[in-house]
C-alpha cells in the first residue's frame, strides 16, 4: 500500500478558517500536502493570501478569502467563492475561534461578549456546516472538523463562556454526525492541549510552562504539527468509518494557565 | 519523502500484533508491513498466525514472524518478546489486540467465567506490555495500542463477561499512559461491530440480524478490519506523537443505539 495513496485528497476541496496563523495554517499545509486544493480563510486577507502563496508556490493549488465567521455574509461569500473558484467543498475545518485567552468573571461578563464566544465558536461552526453539506452530499464525500478545546471538559475559574461555547461546539459535532452521517458526511472534533502559537506565546511564562509540563506525560507543549496530523486523519477516507468524535491532542495531560 | 510519506512511515519499526490471525490483527499485519514494518503475528491459532506472516513477507518483501501465543500463558508471552528480541532486535511498538467474549446472559456468569475472561482480555494485555517495556523505553515515538471495544463503554448484559474485562482494559491504559510519557505512547481503539466475514455467521449471527444491525449505524453499516486499522496505523505513527491516554472510537457514527441483535428483535 502506498502512504500517499492512504491520504491522497486529490481533487478534494478544503476549507479551513483561521487558516492565516498558528493551527490553521498547519492544518491547510498538511491538506495541500495531501493533494488537497484549499480555500484559506482568515480575519487577515494579508495572512491568509501568504498561505495560500505558500501553497501554490509548492505546486498546490489555493484561493485566500477574506472572512470574519462571525458576519453571515462573510460566511455565505467564503462558500460562495470557494465554490465558483474551485469547483465545490469536501472538506471544512472550523478552526476559527476565540475568546478563551481573557478571563471573564461571571459577575463581570457582559450579555454581548458572551453572545459573542458562542457566534465565534459555536454557531460559525454551525453555519458554514450547513453551507457546506449540500456540496458534499452531492460529492458523496464530506468530513468537517471542528476545532475545539481543552477548556470543554475542564473546570477553569472565570471562563464559563469560552468553556461552555466550547462544550456546545463538542455536542453539537456529535448530533451533526448523527444527522449527516447517512449522506457520507463526516463530523468529527480535535481538541489541542497547549499548543505552540503566538496567542499561547502572548500568556506563557516560564513558570506556568513548567506547570503545564508537570502534569503533561509527553513532557513538551504541542506544535501545531501535531494537531494538523489529527485533522489530517479526520480529513482522510482513512476514517471513513469514523465520525462524532472529539479526540483531544494533548499529549496525553491537562495544561492550564493557572 | 512527502511530509505524508515521513508521518505515516513505519521503515526500521517492529510491531508485535496479538491475535493477529483474524480479521482486524492480519489486515493490520499487512498495512504495517506495506508502510515499512517488520511486523510479528501472534496468536492462540499456530498455523493462522504462521499462514498470516507468510502471506504478509510475501506481499510486502518484509520478514516477517509468525508465532503461537496463548495470551493467559506467560510463559507463551516471554516467547514471544525472546522471539522477536532474537529475530528483529527491537519492538518499536505493540499492538495488544487479542480478545474474546461469550454470549452469556448476564444472571448466568460465575466467577470461573469472569475471572477467564479477565485473564485473557486484560491481564494478558498487561503481562504483555510489561515485558515489552525494557525494549519500548528505547525506542523513538514507540507506541501501544489496545483493541477496545464498545461493550466495554456501554451496558452489555448479554456480554458481561467481556464487557466488564473490556471495560478495565481501558481504565488500564489510561494509568499506563500518565506514567509512561514521554518514551511509550498508549491509546486504545474502541470498536464498533466489524464484518469478519464468516466468523461472525459462524457464532450464530443470521444475515437478516447481521442487517438489523447494520442499519442501527448512523451510516448503516457495520465497519470493515481495515478501517480499525488505519486507526491503529494513526495512532502509531508520528502524526500522532502528541497523543496518549485516548480511546478512539471507530464505530461508524453509532455508538449511540448499536448493539448485538438477539434473535428476536
Amino acid at each position: 500500500m502506498e502512504i500517499n495513496n492512504l491520504f491522497n485528497l486529490k481533487g478534494k476541496i478544503a476549507i479551513v478558517t483561521g487558516g492565516g496563523n498558528g493551527i490553521g495554517k498547519s492544518c491547510a499545509l498538511y491538506l495541500a500536502n495531501a493533494g488537497a486544493s484549499l480555500a484559506v480563510s482568515d480575519l487577515k486577507l494579508e495572512d491568509a493570501q501568504a498561505v495560500a502563496d505558500e501553497i501554490n508556490a509548492g505546486g498546490g493549488k489555493a484561493i485566500a478569502v477574506e472572512c470574519n465567521v462571525t458576519e453571515d455574509t462573510h460566511l455565505v461569500k467564503l462558500v460562495e467563492k470557494t465554490t465558483s473558484e474551485l469547483g465545490g467543498v469536501h472538506i471544512l475545518v472550523n478552526n476559527a475561534g476565540g475568546g478563551g485567552g481573557g478571563r471573564e468573571s461571571p459577575y463581570k461578563i457582559s450579555v454581548d461578549d458572551f453572545a459573542w464566544r458562542f457566534k465565534l465558536n459555536v454557531y460559525s461552526a454551525w453555519r458554514l456546516s450547513q453551507l457546506c453539506a449540500p456540496y458534499m452530499k452531492e460529492a458523496g464525500y464530506g468530513s468537517i472538523i471542528n476545532i475545539t478545546s481543552m477548556a470543554s471538559i475542564n473546570i477553569s475559574p472565570n471562563m464559563s463562556a469560552y468553556a461552555s461555547s466550547k462544550a456546545a461546539l463538542n455536542h453539537m459535532t456529535a448530533n451533526l454526525a448523527m444527522d449527516y452521517g447517512v449522506d457520507k458526511i463526516r463530523v468529527n472534533a480535535v481538541g489541542p492541549g497547549a499548543t505552540k502559537t503566538a496567542a499561547l506565546a502572548s500568556v506563557l511564562t516560564p513558570e506556568i510552562e513548567a506547570k503545564m509540563l508537570a502534569h503533561t506525560p509527553i513532557k513538551r507543549l504541542g506544535d501545531v504539527e501535531d494537531i494538523a496530523g489529527a485533522v489530517l486523519y479526520f480529513a482522510s477516507p482513512v476514517s471513513e468509518w469514523v465520525s462524532g468524535q472529539v479526540i483531544f491532542v494533548n499529549g496525553g495531560g491537562v495544561q492550564t494557565l493557572d | 519523502m512527502s511530509t505524508i510519506e515521513k508521518l505515516f512511515s513505519f521503515e526500521g519499526k517492529v510491531i508485535i500484533i496479538t491475535g493477529a490471525a483474524g480479521a482486524i490483527g492480519s489486515t493490520a499485519g499487512h498495512l504495517f508491513a506495506s508502510l515499512g514494518a517488520n511486523v510479528v503475528i501472534s496468536d492462540l491459532n499456530e498455523e493462522g498466525a504462521i499462514k498470516v506472516a507468510k502471506e504478509i513477507e510475501k506481499e510486502s518483501g518484509k520478514a516477517t514472524l509468525g508465532i503461537k501465543t496463548d495470551a493467559t500463558n506467560e510463559e507463551d508471552l516471554e516467547k514471544l518478546v525472546s522471539e522477536t528480541i532474537k529475530k528483529f532486535g527491537k519492538i518499536s511498538g505493540l499492538i495488544n489486540n487479542v480478545g474474546w467474549g461469550a454470549n452469556t446472559p448476564i444472571w448466568e456468569s460465575n466467577s470461573e467465567k469472569m475471572v477467564k475472561s479477565y485473564l485473557l482480555n486484560t491481564v494478558g494485555s498487561y503481562n504483555l506490555t510489561k515485558m515489552c517495556m525494557p525494549y519500548l523505553e528505547k525506542e523513538p515515538n514507540a507506541s501501544v495500542v489496545f483493541s477496545g471495544s464498545l461493550v466495554g463503554v456501554s451496558p452489555s448484559p448479554e456480554f458481561i463477561e467481556y464487557s466488564t474485562a473490556k471495560a478495565g482494559l481501558m481504565n488500564m491504559v489510561r494509568s499506563m499512559a500518565v506514567i509512561s510519557g514521554p518514551r511509550v505512547r498508549f491509546n486504545t481503539v474502541l470498536i464498533g461491530s466489524v464484518d469478519n466475514g464468516d466468523s461472525t455467521l459462524a457464532a450464530g449471527y443470521t444475515p437478516e440480524m447481521l442487517k438489523a444491525l447494520s442499519d442501527m449505524f448512523v451510516m448503516k453499516r457495520r465497519g470493515t478490519p481495515v478501517e480499525i486499522a488505519y486507526g491503529m496505523m494513526f495512532l502509531m505513527s508520528d502524526a500522532a506523537q502528541w497523543i496518549t491516554g485516548i480511546d478512539l472510537r471507530i464505530d461508524g457514527g453509532g455508538s449511540y443505539k448499536s448493539k448485538m441483535p438477539k434473535k428476536e428483535d
